[in-house]
């Protein structure tokens, strides 16, 4: 039989390493899929029925001069796997080429529209985290009340509602019939910027507070059941250290990971909200670059917004083992 | 002088549209100051509602009656705080498993320190420092180091170690054992008895040691409460409450506790060895291979072999491989190296179907949990009839017979048949498990931990079951358990296999009384003894075998 081992606890400095092991592996699989969704990104361009060259060219005779001074200006003459190699290089130092309707910088045109869709997104977010992990946690606590079964109900509706239903509902009432926000346009300078954002924010975030509320409250009522949950309490730690230590920190492992996938969502439906809102956005416009075949702009923002999504969720899977140190053992939860 | 008093508790569960659960009926009992008195009762008997009860840890849709004073608190009177206090300073709990009862995502150092902290003055540095000594003298090596575990890294003896340092951490007067080592090996339940032993006696703490291990509660406590139904059946001194028990009930108990009814067993031997082997296994080995983990040689060069009609028990502790055994028996895993054959001779077929469905025919498997292998959505008439149906041709008439013959030979009835799972008791959920496994008139019977989540009355029966199967079916077993005390109601012969390797094997009279092997001889002295016999082996004090850092635990 084994003796006692006298240094039975592991050597501290191997977690350490194994979770650096762990970040570069996430590291790498991030790197390697934003590399091969810029290649789907660049390449798709050719999938697309019709021609940049004759949209620069408006229509205008096709003067063979034209086209081939054309051609050159954006290197369209080289071969594919040379055109995606000066783009990539590029995008690499911030250069994402020209941009073919406004015949301006790709980076200038993303700049001067990025601060209204991260003001978007940044602020349903908060939203979404606020308002669906306290609806969650609200219903969770009052489980088998009216208030919980309201809730749920409310939450159900809320999911059915698409956006652009939300954003037309929302200015019918806070800016039609109250005149509390104001239904077009970003304003001038950051405050203002928040307060014409409101209202677009709220509608984005609308029926994805419902999922997040949902998943948090199934995942606190799951924690809730755990056997270590009663032993907390019958070692008399209070009700409310019971929740935040014991049920809601063991709970954000499932919220995070859901919170993590719905961004993609968030950035596929803020097009949408700004087209309903009137914003100049990334979303509207990626949806005007698409109609004018502004292949440049159109490759960077689903770049961006690839690299976002990827990003975000990479932070969540590194993000999982300070939550649950299980992970960490490469033990997963069972 | 008293510490608990309980008297007259009744305790009722009312859920809407359901009819009122009356699950405790006057319940009266009393702990003094240094005493141990041991609950003991069969599930259900209500033993671990009167725990939660003396915490006030008792389900919103409860009523109660009565009164629980303790040390001077009237704990159905007080109110949160008040509860709080209590919980934190007065009385603690150890509950059954270590391993869902530590928050797997706090380290150990939160975990022993959270309730105190929450105390006014709470002095963080203070606490560490108690709770890294209280570790220490739990036999925990590095204890500094352990505060900063997480549970997953520790065994699961190792983790009920920390618990009971949690709940000694301001002293309790009253500690309170829930079927605290039910869910430990038999080596570390002895070790972890002897630690809440000597913790209750160095603090003249009372203990309210709740199991329902008979034998457990007689080797620890001074005083004994039968309960069952929510009724006390029976209480008074250990000895007297097992030695001349006067309620029906309790001797009843004590006939059905294979530990308590003196010597052991050695199992009827109606093999027959004349023929060829039932069961013949040769130099099998297997490893498991897990990501990120050091290879796992669950079994390393095993060979047995059992006679027709014989009774083969395996038994060994968790992570021993025993269960690995029976699944590579039952045709569940393959072996990596080695022979294995059973009911003589190679499995042929034309297809693949053909030999699955041959290979069936003559090993069949009991699992452990009644409540899992059944599927909830059939009754066990249709449970029989899909087996059945796979293997014989039979018509509407004949199936039926089958099936009602089939329960009849397990002791159950024709009305079980059209009966759901869930109306069904453990006991009889088992005992359709059986019928499952008969039904294809197998050779060999392989019960892996069959009757461990059983009650000891009705272990007992489905013993009985499986011996009368035995007798007059002629069926071999091979009966896989971590319970020496009840393989001889069974078996005549007897394997040890420690690590993955058979240590010890023989008759089970002769290797039952006659140990020869020093893990065997661990084994024995560790099986729990009444206070008031002296250990018959003389073997050395239960070495610490849980010690070692948690692996296996998924075996």
């Amino acid at each position: 039989m084994a003796p006692p081992q006298a240094s039975g606890a592991k050597d501290p400095g191997k977690p350490v390493l194994a979770g650096l092991k762990l970040a570069a592996g996430k590291i790498g699989s991030f790197i390697f899929t934003v590399f091969v969704s810029s290649v789907i990104v660049f390449f798709s361009r050719w999938l697309v029925p019709g021609d940049p060259i004759s949209f620069l060219l408006r229509g205008r005779s096709p003067n063979p001069e034209a086209i081939a001074e054309v051609t050159a200006i954006y290197g369209l003459d080289k071969p594919p796997l040379e055109q995606y190699w000066n783009w990539i290089t590029g995008v690499l130092t911030g250069d994402f080429g020209r941009s073919l309707q406004y015949r301006q910088d790709v980076s200038e045109v993303i700049l001067g529209r990025l601060p209204v869709t991260l003001g978007l997104v940044v602020m349903s977010g908060i939203m979404i985290a606020v308002l669906g992990l306290a609806a969650g946690i609200c219903a969770s606590l009052l489980r088998g009340t009216w208030a919980d079964r309201a809730i749920i109900a409310s939450m159900s509706g809320l999911a059915a509602i698409p956006s652009f239903v939300g954003a037309i509902v929302l200015i019918a009432i806070f800016a039609v019939q109250l005149g509390m926000f104001p239904s077009f346009g970003s304003g001038t300078g950051f405050w203002d910027m928040i307060y014409h954002l409101i209202l677009p924010s709220l509608a984005l975030a609308l029926s994805f507070i419902a999922v997040v509320g949902r998943v948090t409250r199934s995942a606190m009522l799951e924690e809730f059941s755990r056997e270590h949950v009663e032993v907390a309490r019958s070692r008399g730690v209070t009700p409310v250290a019971v929740v935040i230590r014991h049920v809601l920190r063991n709970a954000l492992g499932p919220i995070l990971t859901v919170s993590g996938l719905l961004v993609a969502g968030l950035l596929v439906s803020s097009a949408i909200v700004e087209q309903a809102f009137g914003l100049a956005g990334l979303g509207s416009l990626l949806v005007s670059s698409v109609d004018r075949l502004d292949f440049p702009v159109v490759q960077a923002i689903v770049l961006i917004v690839v690299t976002a999504f990827v990003a975000i969720n990479t932070l969540v899977d590194l993000l999982g083992p300070v939550i649950d140190p299980r992970l960490k053992a490469g033990e997963g939860a069972r | 002088m008293r510490l608990l008093d309980v008297n007259e508790l009744n305790l009722d569960i009312k859920v809407h549209g359901a009819p009122t659960l009356e699950l405790l009926k006057a319940v009266s009992l009393h702990i003094d100051r240094g005493e141990t008195v041991a609950l003991v009762g069969e599930s259900g008997s209500g033993k671990s509602l009167t725990a939660r009860a003396v915490l006030g840890l008792l389900p919103s849709t409860a009523t109660v009656t009565g009164t629980i004073d303790l040390g001077g608190v009237q704990v159905l009177k007080a109110n949160g705080p008040e509860l709080r206090a209590l919980r934190r300073t007065r009385a603690a709990m150890v509950f059954q498993d270590p391993r869902s009862s530590i928050n797997p995502v706090r380290t150990l150092g939160a975990h022993l320190i959270e309730p105190m902290m929450q105390e006014p003055g709470a002095d963080k540095a203070a606490l560490e420092k108690r709770a890294i000594g209280l570790l220490a003298s739990m036999g925990l090596s590095n204890p500094e180091a352990r505060m900063k575990q997480y549970p997953h890294e520790l065994s699961g003896g190792m983790l009920q170690r920390v618990m009971i340092a949690g709940a000694l951490m301001n002293d309790p007067e009253l500690l309170i054992c829930d079927e605290s080592t039910t869910a430990l090996d038999v080596t570390t339940q002895a070790a972890v008895i002897e630690l809440l032993s000597t913790a209750v006696q160095e603090r003249s703490m009372g203990m309210l040691f709740i199991t329902h291990d008979l034998a457990l509660a007689a080797s620890i406590a001074d005083r004994t409460y039968v309960l069952r139904n929510g009724v006390v059946q029976e209480h008074g001194e250990t000895r007297q409450v097992f030695e001349a028990p006067v309620s029906e009930y309790t001797k009843a108990l004590v006939a059905a506790t294979p530990s308590m009814a003196g010597a052991p067993k050695t199992g009827a031997h109606i093999s027959d060895s004349s023929q060829t082997p039932v069961l013949r296994v040769e130099n099998v080995s297997k490893t498991y291979y897990l990501s990120g983990q050091p290879p796992v040689e669950a079994l390393k060069n095993v060979s047995l072999a059992i006679p027709a009609g014989g009774g083969l028990a395996i038994v060994g502790e968790s992570g021993s491989g025993k269960s690995t055994l029976g699944r590579i028996v039952a045709g569940l895993e393959g072996p990596d190296t080695g022979e294995m054959s059973v009911a003589g001779g190679e499995i042929t077929g034309s297809n693949a179907k053909e030999r699955r469905l041959k290979k069936a025919s003559r090993v069949q498997m009991v699992f452990q949990d009644p409540y899992q292998s059944l599927d909830s959505r059939l009754t066990p008439a249709k449970a029989l009839q899909t087996v059945l149906k796979l293997h014989y041709k039979l018509d509407a008439k004949a199936m039926n017979a089958r099936v009602i013959e089939l329960l009849e030979s397990v002791g159950l009835e024709e009305k079980h048949a059209n009966l759901y799972p869930r109306k069904l008791s453990g006991g009889q959920r088992q005992r359709v498990a059986i019928a499952k496994a008969m039904a294809l008139e197998p050779r060999l019977l392989v019960l892996d931990e069959a009757t461990s989540a059983l009650d000891v009355s009705v272990q007992a029966q489905v013993l009985e079951l499986v011996n009368k199967l035995r007798r007059e079916q002629g069926v071999s077993v091979l009966f896989i358990s971590h319970d020496l005390a009840i393989v001889g109601e069974i078996c005549d012969e007897l394997l040890v296999v420690q690590n993955g390797s058979i240590v010890e094997s023989g008759p089970t009279a002769q290797v039952l009384n006659h140990p020869q092997h020093p893990y065997t001889q661990t084994l024995l002295a560790s099986v729990p003894r009444p206070r008031w016999e002296t250990n018959p082996h003389g073997a050395a004090e239960p070495q610490d075998a849980d010690l070692e850092p948690a692996k296996n635990s998924s075996l």
